[in-house]
């Protein structure tokens, strides 16, 4: 039943970074500067050191050495400076990009049809908005800042050799291919291996996590061996995982390492060779043999954020493929005529290959209340999800005043029919944000209308801050019968014709199943309501009863009439009583 | 790689974070001596280089191609060797960093093993996770830290001694020098940290309310408000911006403080060693070498910067261990137990008293008082008998092994399915999962039991998750069963099949349920019904229901029957 959410390709994935970038040309400009000029300075340390050599060399008086040691320190400090505003510079860019990156994420996520977070489930959503935003974090943070400064820095080290004498750069070539040849070899293995060890480390702390939470569980049932082998079997897992990694590396860093040795070696003698023939001056092979060295740093900061850069590229795909999503539902020209919801000859499976409901016909009548029964998998839920439009029918119609639900956007269907399941959200935000999400702008008065029809006014008012009052994770805890409450207030304000509730009071104890029927009522009030019953007392308050089993309607008519027919209905309905 | 280290046979008994992080040292003190020889060495080569290099500089300054190349020579061989040093060096760290926090692990998950349901009672729950996911990386880390400190620390002192026999001010500059270095980096370090610490909690708070919206997206989707969640995502987005911006302003401090300090120290060290040559009491060769001293040393002094930080969020993260370890057992074993009696499980505080071998359910006017007396029944909280013997004068894993209470609150452990629930492989998995009315469930499942479990069991609705609780308590098989609301989340049709074939499960064994569902009370044996904390009437559920208007009340709903 699940059905991924798209990945952006790689071009889609770049060209959004790049146009980020294009909206704010001038702090970027302005930080590469910087970074640009910070190395620059940086370079003139060594220059400055041939030169002392050649004054001593010399024997020129003091005074041109101390002039030098001044010039020396003034490009110490005012390298210091440049990096300190580079640094800020990119990270207020970056912080800016990174900021726009996930509320625009965030957005698209919100015009996501219901059908495709149905299909894809929250998991695949929910690993995007959590690990694929921080990785991505991470890499606008540390990485993409990181890589620039290096390369520019490695690029300015190179010309400065080159500036001291070409002959002097030639040594740096030969370093190259065994450096690229290497990395290529490890980048090729180190993703997915960083990857499952991530993973593999994952296992091992939701593992000990689990063991902890459920530490009850664990003495109750006496799984306490069981536990220390599975961590051990988990541990064994992620020291392979890690062993893998390991020896990647051990195989690449001594080889670029080398790679680096080596042309320092050859700066030595080409230099040394150059000196003796007079070709170039002492001072200016010292330079070059600590320009060779000062390479090395930015070098080894690029390959070591080489797979970072790899993993947030990989995660910016998956961000921005939300977006390429399915198109959404074009807009029909007309409205809906009236209020009549009809369901018409309609089939409909989750896979092509399995199909739930095998041909059903039901219309619903202006405020009216239909209780749907059957067993568990006989299709009840599936068709409370098609009344209220959040899955189209593989065949026939569901139509609200003759416009199939289908054809409408969302926050136009929900004028028209709201679906009210057992899964009930209590957003992080105050009270009141979670009542009035629908309509924001209804006044305070309009909240504790909507909370009172629901009987929820008792406990709210005893709330210190109210309205006010912080609920959800990390807020007040609110019951699972207040939680649907809110739900349910919701609900009021919105105010849809139609309702369908699905199992919306199971999970609860009965005295608070009773409340929450109180509370419903003040919803239902003049709706037509589809209550996908699981306890028979709902069946018999409803207008009319509905019976579904293996993805057909078997009965429908009122209680008394389906208690008459003596059918399946009847059967349920002794067994329960107890009759 | 070497093996993964074996568990290790006793537990630690440290009482302080140092001496558990001490214990992590001394169990795996061969391989952190070999890290530390290994750093020691490493980093003996890396100070070989500048004064190789100022060796050959100087060869060249004396026209003498021979040492020139011979130099060249032992650059090449220092630079490989401390390739290979490197790696080395850099294996057996990676050892104990994962050493340490695997130990770590081991020892958290006998230790909650060990205490079971006082875990729970005794910790703060936040506390108890952040050993999860932060301090066994903390402590690995420190474990590490270490031994490239001890490497370091070394390396600075051989630098120094180097520069006193050359050049006693020069010497001087570095003894003084680096102390300062350190002391002014770690004065960054820790508003960096508090700046960091922040940040990292403003991004927990807005990862917080994504995954938040991302759970609730189906209802909000549902009923709308995106737009009102989508400025208070934003309103925090912008926080972090600015936290972000807030923690990068004393970062880029850091960064510049790492170049001028250095930088500063380097200008120091060169200006006094040139004066030095162009008095002729040091070579050219000599001034380069201690040029290229200078620029090493910013190497070592980093690492030890780093080492005092990892050090000390590793001895916070070793306090928590260290107080999970310390956790006292308050349902302690009694000194002498008494041997386990036959007899009937009773309840005296509310009279409650258990048959052997039938159905007994407690249905309670509060719901919550049938879960009281089921925690005392299994004996969670202190009060019930067995036989007429107090329970807590048996020993704890004799009931344990007898007495089974099942709630809603346990959970389903990831992995696959088998595995939760028939771990010992009793051969009972598919009857008890019929029993459970859970066959179903697994049948839609794409490899049946062998499917995964998510953590949590998140990807099982609430009552797919009761249903499967229930398969795992009928596979565990225990002499005596109490069951709490073990069928409030699944419809009618399903509780009723379930009510029925309990009865042949537990055919001959005890079983108590905390129940009102009438489906279910319909197939006890026997019903208490528990009013104002005593046991008010006893019978069928069809007697009661006749003859006890406020049991009648409780189970059925509405007015009528």
């Amino acid at each position: 039943m699940s059905l991924p959410l798209p990945v952006a390709g790689r071009a889609r994935a770049w060209r959004y970074a790049r146009d980020l970038i294009h909206r704010y040309p001038g702090l970027f400009r302005i930080a590469v500067c910087l970074h640009l000029l910070a190395a620059l300075t940086g370079l003139a340390g060594p220059r400055l050191l041939g030169d002392l050599i050649q004054v001593i060399q010399l024997g020129r008086p003091e005074g041109d050495l101390d002039r030098l040691a001044a010039a020396l320190a003034g490009c110490v400090v005012l390298q210091a400076a440049l990096t300190r505003f580079a640094y800020l510079a990119s990270a207020r860019l970056g912080e800016r990009v990174l900021a726009e990156l996930r509320e625009e994420f965030v957005e698209r996520v919100f015009t996501l049809p219901l059908s495709t977070v149905e299909a894809a489930g929250t998991g695949d959503l929910l690993t995007r908005t959590t690990r694929d935003v921080d990785a991505l974090s991470r890499c606008v943070r540390f990485a993409v800042p990181e890589t620039l400064i290096a390369l520019l820095t490695a690029a300015l080290v190179v010309i400065a050799l080159v500036a001291l004498d070409p002959a002097l750069a030639v040594p740096l070539l030969v370093g190259v291919p065994l450096a690229t040849a290497s990395t290529r070899w490890y980048l090729r293995r180190a993703p997915e291996g960083y990857l499952r060890q991530s993973a593999a480390w994952a296992v091992v702390t939701d593992g000990l996590t689990e063991t902890v939470e459920g530490a009850r569980t664990v003495e109750a049932l006496g799984r306490q061996s069981q536990r220390v082998e599975r961590t051990d079997r988990d541990l064994d897992e992620s020291w392979d995982a890690e062993s893998y990694t390991l020896n990647l590396r051990t195989a690449w860093w001594p080889v670029v390492e080398v790679s680096y040795v080596v042309p320092m070696v050859l700066t030595l003698l080409a230099g040394g060779w150059l000196y003796l023939h007079g070709r170039v001056t002492l001072g200016e092979t010292t330079a070059a043999l600590i320009y060779v060295q000062q390479l090395i740093n930015p070098l080894d900061r690029l390959l070591s954020w080489l797979d970072e850069l790899q993993v947030g590229a990989a995660s910016l795909a998956r961000l921005v493929g939300v977006s390429a999503g399915p198109e959404p539902r074009r807009e029909p020209p007309e409205n809906p005529e009236d209020t009549r919801i009809e369901v018409r000859g309609v089939h409909f499976g989750y896979r092509p290959d399995r199909e739930v409901l095998h041909g059903v016909d039901l219309v619903l009548e202006k405020g009216e209340r239909l209780a749907i029964v059957g067993p568990s998998g006989a299709g009840k839920s599936t068709l409370g999800r098609l009344l209220a439009g959040i899955h189209q029918p593989t065949a026939g119609s569901v139509t609200v005043g003759g416009v199939p639900l289908g054809d409408l956007a969302p926050d136009r269907l929900r004028a028209h029919v709201a679906l009210v399941s057992q899964e009930h959200h209590v957003f992080i935000g105050t009270l009141r944000d979670n009542v009035a999400m629908a309509r924001p702008e209804a006044p305070d008065a309009e909240v504790r209308k909507a909370l009172a029809a629901v009987y929820a006014a008792d406990w709210v008012e005893t709330l210190p801050e109210g309205l006010d009052t912080a609920v959800g994770t990390g807020g007040l805890t609110l019951s699972a019968a207040q939680a649907q409450q809110v739900a349910l207030a919701r609900l009021v304000l919105a105010g849809p014709h139609t309702l369908v509730l699905d199992e919306a009071t199971a999970l609860l104890d009965p005295r608070t199943a009773r409340d929450l029927e109180r509370s419903l009522a003040g919803v239902v009030n003049g709706r037509t309501v589809v209550a996908i019953a699981h306890r028979l007392f709902s069946a018999h308050d409803a207008d009319r009863v509905a019976v579904v089993e293996d993805g057909r309607i078997t009965e429908l008519g009122s209680h008394e009439d389906l208690l008459a027919a003596n059918g399946t209905y009847t059967a349920l309905w002794r067994s329960w009583t107890g009759n | 790689m070497q093996r993964l280290p074996a568990a290790d046979p006793t537990p630690p008994t440290s009482r302080t974070p140092t001496r558990y992080l001490g214990w992590l040292v001394r169990r795996a003190h061969l391989t952190i001596v070999a890290a530390v020889l290994l750093a020691v060495v490493w980093m003996g080569f890396q100070s070989l280089v500048p004064s190789v290099i100022g060796r050959a500089v100087d060869a060249a300054a004396a026209r003498d191609p021979a040492h020139l190349f011979g130099w060249a020579a032992v650059l090449l061989a220092v630079g490989v060797l401390e390739a290979m040093v490197g790696i080395t060096r850099h294996r057996f760290a990676t050892m104990n960093w994962l050493g340490a926090s695997f130990r770590t692990v081991r020892v958290a998950v006998r230790q909650a093993g060990r205490l079971g349901s006082a875990l729970p009672r005794r910790l703060d729950a936040g506390e108890v996770v952040a050993i999860g996911t932060s301090d066994i990386g903390h402590i690995g880390a420190a474990i590490d830290i270490t031994t490239r400190g001890t490497g370091a620390l070394i390396a600075v002192t051989v630098v120094t001694v180097l520069l006193i026999r050359t050049s006693v001010p020069l010497g001087l500059v570095v003894l003084i020098g680096v102390p300062v270095l350190l002391a002014v980096v770690s004065g960054l370090i820790r508003p960096l940290h508090r700046r960091q610490q922040e940040y990292r909690v403003q991004q927990g708070r807005l990862t917080g309310q994504a995954a938040d919206l991302v759970a609730g997206l189906r209802v909000l989707r549902g009923v709308g408000g995106e737009a009102v969640m989508a400025e208070h995502y934003r309103a925090e987005s912008q926080e972090l911006r600015w936290a972000g911006v807030r923690t990068a302003s004393i970062e880029s401090l850091l960064e510049a403080a790492q170049v001028l300090l250095p930088g500063v120290f380097l200008v120091l060290v060169t200006w006094i060693g040139a004066r030095l040559a162009l008095r002729h009491e040091i070579s050219i060769g000599e001034l380069v070498s201690f040029y290229a001293y200078a620029a090493f040393l910013v190497t070592p002094v980093r690492q030890l910067t780093e080492a005092i930080d990892k050090l000390t969020r590793g001895h916070v993260s070793a306090r928590r261990v260290v107080d999970m370890l310390g956790v006292p057992d308050d349902l302690p074993d009694p000194p002498v137990p008494q041997p386990a009696p036959r007899g009937d499980l009773a309840d005296p505080e509310t009279g409650v008293v258990v048959t052997p071998g039938r159905i007994t359910a407690i249905v309670a006017t509060e719901p919550a008082e049938a879960a009281l007396v089921a925690e005392r029944l299994g004996r969670y909280a202190e009060g019930a008998t067995l036989g007429g013997v107090p329970l807590c004068e048996l020993a704890l894993p004799a009931i344990r092994e007898r007495i089974l209470v099942a709630g809603n609150e346990d959970r389903l452990f990831s992995g696959t399915l088998r595995r939760d629930l028939d771990p010992d492989d009793r051969g009972t998995l598919g009857a008890a999962l019929t029993a459970a009315a859970a066959d179903e469930i697994v049948a839609g499942l794409p490899d049946g039991t062998e499917s995964t479990v998510a953590e949590r069991g998140r990807s099982f609705s609430g009552g797919q998750q009761q249903r499967l609780r229930l398969a795992r308590a009928l596979v565990a098989d225990p002499e005596i069963l109490v069951l709490v609301e073990p069928t409030n989340a699944v419809d009618a049709h399903t509780e009723a099949r379930i009510a029925e074939s309990l009865r042949s499960a537990r055919a001959g064994r005890t079983t108590v349920i905390c129940t009102t569902s009438p489906l279910v009370l319909d197939r006890a044996d026997r019903v208490l019904f528990l009013a104002e904390g005593r046991v008010a009437a006893t019978g069928t559920h069809r007697e009661l229901l006749e003859s006890v208007p406020g049991y009648a009340r409780v189970v059925v709903r509405g007015d009528r029957p």
